[in-house]
């Protein structure tokens, strides 16, 4: 994919998933995208957290960010979004209540996100 | 039998297309059913030039008895107040238009542009545009807030973009057919009959707004159009899913977000880029709720709502 800042995956970063998990995130199922996500927070994956979107157009710059990365750029769709693996705020914002959630899939169904979450997780892009 | 007089000013002509589409009933039985003489109607009037304006002059005058005086279309004011933009027949039209609904028994403005100023008065309103009786919400417009045609009624409105073909000519019968009385109008103007219950009655996919599933994209048949493809069917009045067009279908059924079309303030944000077919949003939150929900209440129905959704609200239902 072009446009993006975020540089594609190079082929050891590739490699490097296919190594661990036996295949890069794009062809990862469900619970194999959930371990991507938890190892990488667990080895100190840090996100951009806020500003949180305020505004229809500060949101809309988001989504132009994800849209042109590839199912493969995991940690740059993380990083942009702002995930969280907690609830996030005095009132507790997260997946579960988000209109973008499919609480039986356990699926971000942002189009530009597309990933596997938990109800206790949470990211910038949360709209109820 | 009721004379029927239609005009358009600042118009795309759509709800004249809209018209000749009707059904229930259609505009052959306004004539040959219900009694109504179409003197002249953009569309469909024979006369040409001076035999137009003859016609005018003699509802004016009263040699011919103005039942009905239908406007379709914004009445343009530009430049500096004088309507020589929209001339017709040799004058401004709204001087036509002052003069003809002084002279009518009922007069009924037909489409957002007449009822409210639709499209063409959102600023800067460079036509200098304004509906019949209201600009906006803003009660007024060319006819004045104090305005009542003969009948002792206020204008009729009719809104839409267009209006649907069935609002209009129902309407016209029960106004040519002494039923006139039957019609209590809201406080825009707009008989309540129609106007009283949502879009969303209706909608097909009322249960993906109950359980807080969104559409995210368009072409799919899951999910509500209100969360994020900015639908305003919840809180738009109109019966577009009860009188369906084309008698098959709506927009939300087809998966198109309402606009809100029969409410004054259409067209919402002045179509400012990112306002249209998005919900807008302050910190996640819609700005507008559906009517009646404040943002506390809204809040919790997400949560409870959310945490019982079934299964199959997440699938691809065939909605049409």
């Amino acid at each position: 994919m072009t446009g993006s800042a975020e540089p594609a995956l190079s082929a050891s970063e590739k490699q490097a998933f296919i190594d661990k998990y036996g295949v890069t995130p794009a062809n990862a199922s469900h619970d194999q995208l959930i371990k991507m996500i938890e190892d990488m927070f667990a080895a100190g994956l840090v996100t951009k957290v806020e500003p949180f979107p305020e505004t229809d157009r500060e949101f809309a710059k988001l989504l132009d960010e994800l849209r042109p990365l590839s199912a493969d750029q995991l940690r740059a769709k993380l990083v942009i979004s702002g995930w969280l693996l907690k609830p996030y705020g005095k009132e507790q914002m997260r997946c579960q209540e988000c209109m973008y959630y499919l609480v039986h899939r356990r699926w971000c169904d942002l189009p530009e996100l597309d990933l596997p979450a938990k109800p206790d997780w949470w990211c910038r892009l949360w709209r109820i | 039998m009721a004379n029927l007089l239609w005009l358009q000013g600042g118009a795309c002509s759509g709800n004249t297309m809209s018209f000749l589409n009707a059904e229930e009933p259609s505009a052959c039985d306004l004539v040959t059913d219900f009694g109504i003489n179409i003197l002249w109607q953009p569309s469909l009037g024979l006369e040409l030039g001076d035999n137009v304006k003859t016609i005018l002059q003699k509802c004016i005058s009263g040699e011919i008895k103005l039942d009905i005086f239908v406007f379709e279309g914004t009445v343009v004011n530009a430049p500096n107040g004088t309507g020589e933009w929209n001339r017709f027949c040799g004058r401004p039209m709204k001087e036509w238009v002052k003069e003809l609904s002084a002279a009518a028994q009922f007069v009924v403005a037909i489409g957002d542009c007449a009822t409210y100023g639709g499209i063409p008065a959102m600023a800067p309103n460079p036509s200098e545009s304004v509906g019949m009786q209201f600009m906006k919400r803003a009660k007024g417009g060319s006819l004045g807030a104090g305005f009542v045609a003969k009948s002792g009624l206020p204008v009729i409105n009719i809104p839409g973009c267009p209006a649907h073909p069935d609002w209009v000519t129902q309407i016209l019968v029960a106004v040519a057919t002494g039923r006139a009385g039957d019609l209590t109008l809201d406080e825009f103007h707009r008989p309540k009959t129609f106007f009283s219950s949502f879009t969303q009655t209706g909608c097909t996919r009322n249960m993906h707004f109950a359980y807080k599933v969104s559409t995210t994209a368009f072409g799919q048949r899951k999910g509500c159009l209100f969360y994020d493809l900015g639908c305003r069917g919840p809180m738009t009045h109109s019966p577009c899913n009860r009188i369906l067009w084309n008698r098959h279908s709506s927009k939300t059924r087809a998966g198109m977000p309402c606009l809100g079309c029969t409410e004054p303030e259409f067209p919402f944000f002045d179509l400012a880029p990112g306002t249209v077919f998005k919900t807008q949003t302050v910190m996640g939150v819609p700005k507008d709720m559906p009517t009646g929900v404040d943002k506390t209440g809204y809040i919790k129905l997400t949560a409870a709502a959310k945490g019982m959704a079934p299964a199959w609200a997440e699938k691809d239902i065939f909605v049409v």
